[in-house]
């Protein structure tokens, strides 16, 4: 494959030398180092966790925002720093793997259950797979094939969702995969095929399968369409070596793109609004069946907000969530303050400290009043 | 082609649920209330249909299963014969999101099969909420299919949108055992009244970006609304076709108790053809009993059925001949997969009329709109023929 020179700045220039020395990743205490010191620059990072790109740093890398104990450790420190921790890690891959889950409908009735496709977030995280081989592993799963049951549906969700194909415009290649599908013999995307399972290994060893990744975890992450020239040499790289994708979401996310994304707050699917909560809330993440059952009846609604509302009043004064008594706030602009750095991911306006403090000094204004009505506000529901 | 008569059936008596009952069954859970409910502005002054139901009868449902097999679907072929039965409706094979949404959109566009996005057309609801000037309750969507059919509620045209789209609740999603005894385990959340409230109201305001008066009224209602249903019997549901049959019983609670303008259906499960032939005539017909609960509701309730039209068609049928696993697909093509019947029924609609004329799916779209009084802009489709008496 030729050189792809757009896909090097995908694998960005290194935050140090972006930002000037001192701004290297972090490393173990050397020996010989003072006492103390244990490596780390105490420069400013380039883009240091403020309390916005930590919530969305959080939220986008692993699909929560950060435990209390979380955002005392990163608080400050630099994107790349997180990056280095958790990019790669299983928890990073398993939401990434949650996110794939729902881009094919592998949800609920269709989630899959067998161990092989169970392990793939701990596979990618210890390198024995790359992106191209997982998804390939969630295509010729059970549950894919349930999900998507009888010729013409299975060969089109192959071709749709894998290499971004409009069947409708190319129905000769989804003749050929039926055909193909109930054992016969055909060229699908040029290729020889004879099997199901052809279909989906054809499929995804095709340009087209590099191609619907990247644009589409690119619309993910960054929420903006890339650039062509940048897709295609993102998607050659990937389509070359799938194991090149982890540095292209490094680049992503030390971009201009991703400070831009910031800005552009958005609804949360459900599954990260229910994390969320939980995180926000109680500080813990949520069970897996509290997590399906809460997401489901969330996911049963066009407009969501009212209902996770409901959900994050039920949380508030369901005695879960350790809000502290009205007479242990010695502070009470300091603990709202704070609650809008956590809640919100921003500091809050002097308008909005006053008019909170001043609702707080009221007696019928109970903590979990403070917190409703953060957590049932619009921008809560959105990150 | 001439509209004929319908050939004799003999109309049962009419089944099931009188007012009270309904009433009674619906609002069983506890009190609900019902904060602002406009009430729809007579549509056309020269019809008297004042609320359409919708019902995407989906999943692929072949017609030779149903009108076509006499006895297999009672309460269509009963609505049938007080109504107007098309039995050469022109499907588009979408896969069944694409094709579904067709339905409510009046244009028939490629759409991935599991694309989990709006479409670029306006719907039905927001044809007619935004040129009636109705609010948000006067439009729902009941659904059986999960995360996707939430995409049903609007479309991202630039002159419609989500301010005109309609409430979707998907009865299997929302109204589940599961669901209702995690609440349950929660305990119902504390109500904030009295001054709490005005404080409350205060800080969210300080806050800014905040909604508007109607829209806050319009969750009110709906967050009323799905605590009330989870302690109603839906979430008891059981049965082969217990999604649909939830997405229909959400329907008859909300015309009873909301009587909005329109309610759309879409159902899904008649898909289990796939691998089973026999499962899927199981589904067909507990569908059909399950319509004839929500029909029967309308009829028993003389305002409600001086007002209500019922438009009843599947997104496609099935193929032709079974599969290797003894189920149906849908792909070859055929007649019985590119063709289905379609029934209307309504106070404006000629009784025991078919019509063999060939129309589309893509005309329910305009003719909902044209009934009651507003324009579907963007459709391919037509308004259906021989339809008004």
């Amino acid at each position: 494959m030729n050189a792809m020179p757009a896909a090097r700045p995908a694998r960005s220039p290194e935050p140090a030398a972006r930002a000037g020395p001192g701004l290297a990743r972090s490393a173990p205490p050397r020996p010989g180092r003072a006492q103390g010191d244990d490596g780390r620059t105490r420069a400013d990072p380039a883009r240091p966790l403020d309390a916005r790109r930590l919530r969305a740093g959080f939220q986008d890398l692993l699909g929560r925002p950060p435990t209390l104990a979380e955002r005392a450790e990163w608080s400050g420190r630099g994107l790349h720093e997180l990056l280095d921790a958790h990019l790669g890690g299983e928890e990073a891959w398993r939401h990434w793997f949650e996110e794939q889950l729902y881009y094919f409908l592998l949800v609920d009735n269709f989630e899959p259950g067998s161990e092989r496709v169970r392990a793939i977030p701990a596979d990618l995280a210890r390198g024995a797979l790359d992106v191209r081989q997982a998804l390939h592993r969630v295509a010729i799963s059970p549950a894919f094939d349930r999900r998507n049951p009888g010729p013409d549906t299975f060969v089109s969700v192959v071709l749709e969702q894998l290499c971004g194909i409009t069947v409708q415009k190319q129905p000769g290649e989804l003749e050929i995969g039926k055909h193909v599908y109930d054992g016969g013999e055909g060229r699908f995307l040029g290729k020889l095929a004879s099997s199901q399972a052809d279909l989906v290994r054809v499929a995804v060893e095709d340009p087209a399968f590099a191609r619907t990744l990247v644009a589409r975890e690119h619309l993910r992450l960054l929420r903006a369409e890339p650039e062509r020239k940048d897709l295609a040499a993102w998607s050659r790289a990937v389509h070359r070596d799938p194991a090149e994708f982890p540095g292209i979401l490094r680049g992503w996310y030390l971009s201009e793109a991703w400070e831009q994304r910031l800005d552009l707050r958005v609804s949360p699917p459900n599954r990260l609004f229910v994390r969320s909560l939980f995180v926000d809330l109680v500080d813990r993440l949520p069970s897996e069946e509290e997590t399906r059952r809460m997401r489901g009846a969330l996911d049963g609604l066009s407009d969501p907000g009212p209902l996770r509302s409901v959900l994050a009043r039920l949380l508030i004064d369901s005695g879960q969530a350790p809000v502290p008594a009205r007479e242990d706030i010695e502070d009470p602009t300091a603990w709202i303050a704070g609650l809008f750095e956590r809640l919100l991911g921003r500091e809050a306006s002097p308008e909005e400290l006053r008019a909170f403090a001043v609702a707080f000094r009221d007696p019928a204004c109970r903590p979990e009043t403070v917190l409703v009505a953060l957590c049932s506000h619009p921008e809560y529901q959105r990150f | 082609m001439e509209a004929e008569p319908h050939p004799t059936r003999n109309p049962s008596a009419r089944r099931g649920l009188d007012r009270r009952a309904l009433l009674s069954a619906a609002v069983g859970g506890g009190a609900l209330a019902l904060p602002g409910l406009a009430r729809p502005r007579p549509a056309r002054a020269d019809r008297a249909t004042r609320r359409v139901v919708v019902v995407a009868f989906a999943g692929g449902v072949r017609s030779r299963d149903t009108l076509g097999a006499e006895g297999s679907v009672p309460f269509l072929e009963e609505m049938a014969s007080e109504g107007v039965l098309y039995t050469r409706v022109r499907t588009a094979n979408l896969g069944h999101f694409g094709a579904s949404l067709s339905i409510l959109t009046g244009v028939a566009e490629p759409r991935g099969i599991r694309e989990n996005a709006r479409g670029p057309s306006p719907t039905l609801f927001e044809y007619v909420r935004k040129d009636l000037g109705l609010p948000p309750g006067e439009a729902w969507i009941a659904t059986s299919g999960g995360t996707q059919q939430t995409n049903f509620s609007h479309g991202v045209h630039p002159d419609y949108g989500a301010r005109y789209g309609a409430n979707t609740l998907d009865g299997d999603g929302l109204f589940n055992a599961e669901f209702r005894d995690m609440i349950a385990s929660y305990g119902r959340p504390r109500s904030v009244e009295g001054r709490e409230r005005e404080l409350l109201a205060q800080m969210r305001a300080s806050l800014g970006g905040g909604e508007g008066a109607g829209a806050a009224e319009a969750a009110a209602q709906l967050e009323e609304y799905v605590l009330g249903e989870l302690a109603r019997g839906t979430a008891d549901i059981r049965g082969a076709n217990a999604a649909d049959a939830k997405a229909l019983r959400v329907a008859r609670n909300l015309v009873a108790i909301f009587r909005p303008t329109l309610t759309g259906v879409v159902l899904q499960q008649a898909d289990v053809a796939h691998g089973s032939f026999n499962a899927y005539l199981e589904v067909v017909r507990r569908n059909d009993a399950a319509l004839g609960e929500l029909w029967n509701a309308v009829r028993a309730d003389p305002e409600l059925a001086a007002t209500t039209a019922f438009v009843v068609v599947p997104e496609f049928g099935r193929d032709a001949d079974l599969n290797a696993r003894r189920g149906l697909d849908h792909g070859d093509g055929s007649d019985d997969l590119n063709y289905v019947s379609a029934v209307c029924w309504g106070p404006d609609f000629r009784s025991g009329t078919i019509v063999r004329e060939e129309v589309g799916v893509v005309d329910v779209c305009p003719t909902v709109c044209d009934l009651l009084g507003a324009q579907a802009r963007h459709t391919r489709g037509r308004r259906l023929p021989r339809l008004y008496a």
